[in-house]
């Protein structure tokens, strides 16, 4: 609440709301989620450009993420994989620091019989091992097929096209977990609906800076107008080449035949297979008016069977 | 350079990144149900517009059995979401972007006609106006040709929200909509052919006999269209043996004993012997086109 207070200087008045009878809150419920407001002026396009090569895995985002979204700790889990104790993104994480550790030699140790590996075996040479680290978080697609998919409207686009569930109208219905290609939302078990990272919206409101951004020791989250990021992304992207690193790649700041830019996107140094992205990501809505003309044939058809035998043999 | 294999994926994290929904049990029965109750209101609705003297009848019974099954899987439907309280959010928005929002209203536009239908009957059965008034006739005909897309379009949509996700198996399966839209349609002649069976209605069940056997025909057509989609998914998930046993079952339950039971005769018994049967083959089939993401991740 420190910080807090001292970034957000006007802190609006907290309104109690007024005591309501259990029919008034029956109806409330009922009708209130048909109300709309007013939908906001459209702002620049904000998002987050996630420079991989300078992410040093300290996990202050995934810290500053929960303390300001008021996330519950996921326990202590060990998951033996690094340092990467958080696993996957998930209702309760909208941050999660992967570590990905390759070796030179395409031999890496193997594990003794208690399954662990020795520290002697650890190569002695720097450019022997290679520790990638990225921190991982909602892909704000242009065109998200978990928005798409949203049967209520809880998964709009906001006025800084950043993708977000409005808490109050998601029914925990699951269609926009099936559709995420990336594996990012997912239904809490507590509340039963589905959540995810919402770019801090109520910050960027305020007009701060996301919290994992806000907290970044090393700039590798960076935040700002999405046009802007790309600039500097490509400026990066050449810088790396001129220092050696012919794998430096941009993912996801441009579109390709199937699927739309994000306005969170990566600089990457290796295939985006192994930091567990999916190497072409496919919009499931591409394939949907296929669907329904095939769907719409066959019955169709089907139907005229029945038709056809009642027709002739039945009247 | 190669990456440490603690993880499921040797080049590093999870291949497969996408996560399966909580869609379970009640989602199998759910896309069944949904089958049942369309499948049967098409089939009495198509078999009264083309053959009224024949159908009628049978039509007539077939209509309060079709709202019944609608509501179970309108039971199914509201228990699957995560906060059911809130099932009426749906309503909040139409979506034909979203084959879950246009699913919903053709099922909202088809309860509420179904429901007139059987209010008329109910009606009419009662005495509380007379059996044969025109415009009670007219107001349930009306509702039966209006409702015709509206349960088509509630038979349809299950399969394309299916396929229309990033998740895998469903992903690929171009023909599920087709196939699911056909075992309704197969279902429905099938439990119209029971009621015609016990209403004792000799012409409707020889025709429903004849095409309850094309129509499983033609869902052998399908389901192959779709096993040719889920084949190579189909084919690492599982071992040689468990395909032929699934195979083996689908064709015993799908086939087999229902033609076998309409080739027998037309008496109640055969009939619900093949509905029954079908039934199975459908629950079978949903069982593992639903576990399918869960298996693969």
């Amino acid at each position: 609440m420190a910080s807090r207070e001292l970034e957000v200087v006007h802190s609006p008045q907290v309104e109690t709301p007024p005591s309501r009878g259990p029919l008034s809150a029956f109806l409330d419920r009922l009708i209130g989620p048909f109300h709309r407001g007013e939908a906001p002026e459209h702002k620049p396009a904000m998002g987050f450009y996630t420079d991989t090569t300078v992410c040093i895995g300290c996990k202050a985002c995934e810290v500053a993420c929960k303390q300001w979204n008021q996330l519950p700790a996921d326990g202590f889990a060990w998951t033996g994989n690094s340092y990467d104790n958080t696993g996957e993104l998930s209702a309760t994480s909208w941050r999660h620091v992967k570590f990905v550790e390759q070796f030179a030699d395409n031999q890496p140790p193997e594990p003794t019989g208690n399954g662990r590996v020795s520290l002697h075996v650890l190569p002695d040479q720097p450019h022997d091992v290679r520790w990638l680290m990225m921190s991982d978080v909602c892909k704000h697609c242009v065109a998200a097929p978990c928005q798409q998919a949203c049967p209520t409207g809880a998964i709009i686009h906001n006025e800084f096209a950043n993708v977000y569930i409005q808490p109050d109208i998601c029914n925990g219905c699951g269609y926009c977990v099936a559709a995420c290609p990336f594996g990012v939302i997912t239904r809490s078990t507590l509340s039963g609906h589905a959540h995810k990272c919402t770019l801090c919206y109520d910050r960027q409101k305020d007009g701060l800076v996301p919290a994992c951004a806000k907290a970044c020791p090393t700039a590798s989250i960076q935040f700002g107008p999405i046009d802007e990021l790309r600039e500097r992304a490509r400026r990066r992207v050449e810088e790396l080449h001129r220092r050696g690193v012919p794998g430096a790649r941009m993912y996801g700041s441009a579109p390709t035949e199937t699927y739309t830019e994000l306005h969170s996107f990566y600089l990457l140094v290796d295939r985006p297979e192994v930091y567990g992205l999916p190497e072409a990501p496919f919009n499931p809505w591409l394939h949907m008016l296929g669907d329904y003309f095939r769907t719409a044939i066959a019955g169709a058809v089907t139907l005229a069977v029945p038709l056809a035998a009642f027709l002739l043999w039945g009247a | 350079m190669q990456t440490k294999t603690n993880l499921p994926s040797p080049t590093g994290y999870a291949g497969i990144v996408t996560k399966p929904p909580e869609w379970h049990t009640l989602v199998v029965f759910d896309i069944l149900f949904n089958n049942l109750t369309t499948g049967l209101f098409l089939g009495a609705a198509v078999g009264e517009l083309a053959a009224p003297s024949t159908f009628t009848p049978v039509a007539t019974w077939a209509y309060p059995v079709a709202l019944a099954l609608l509501l179970a899987d309108f039971a199914c439907l509201v228990l699957d979401l995560g906060d059911s309280l809130r099932f009426h959010h749906m309503l909040r928005v139409f979506k034909p972007s979203s084959p879950m929002s246009l699913g919903t209203w053709s099922l909202t536009v088809y309860s509420l006609l179904l429901t007139a239908i059987v209010a008329v009957e109910f009606v009419a059965a009662a005495g509380w106006v007379p059996g044969n008034s025109a415009a009670a006739w007219w107001i349930r005909t009306l509702a039966v040709v209006v409702g015709l897309p509206f349960a088509f379009g509630s038979a349809a949509y299950k399969g394309v929200l299916f396929s229309t996700t990033a998740q895998p198996g469903w992903k690929d399966a171009r023909w599920l909509g087709a196939y699911l839209v056909n075992t309704a349609v197969t279902l429905g002649a099938a439990e119209l052919l029971v009621i015609a069976a016990l209403t004792g209605e000799p012409l409707a069940v020889d025709t429903l006999r004849l095409a309850v056997g094309l129509l499983i025909v033609l869902n052998l057509v399908a389901l192959a269209l779709l096993v040719g989609d889920l084949y190579p998914l189909l084919s690492r998930l599982y071992a040689r043996r468990e395909f032929g046993v699934a195979g083996l079952f689908v064709l015993l339950t799908g086939v087999v004993i229902p033609a076998s039971s309409l080739l027998a005769g037309g008496v109640p018994v055969t009939a619900s012997v093949a509905v029954a049967s079908l039934i199975l083959a459908s629950l079978g089939v949903r069982f593992a086109i639903v576990r399918l993401p869960h298996d693969a991740t």
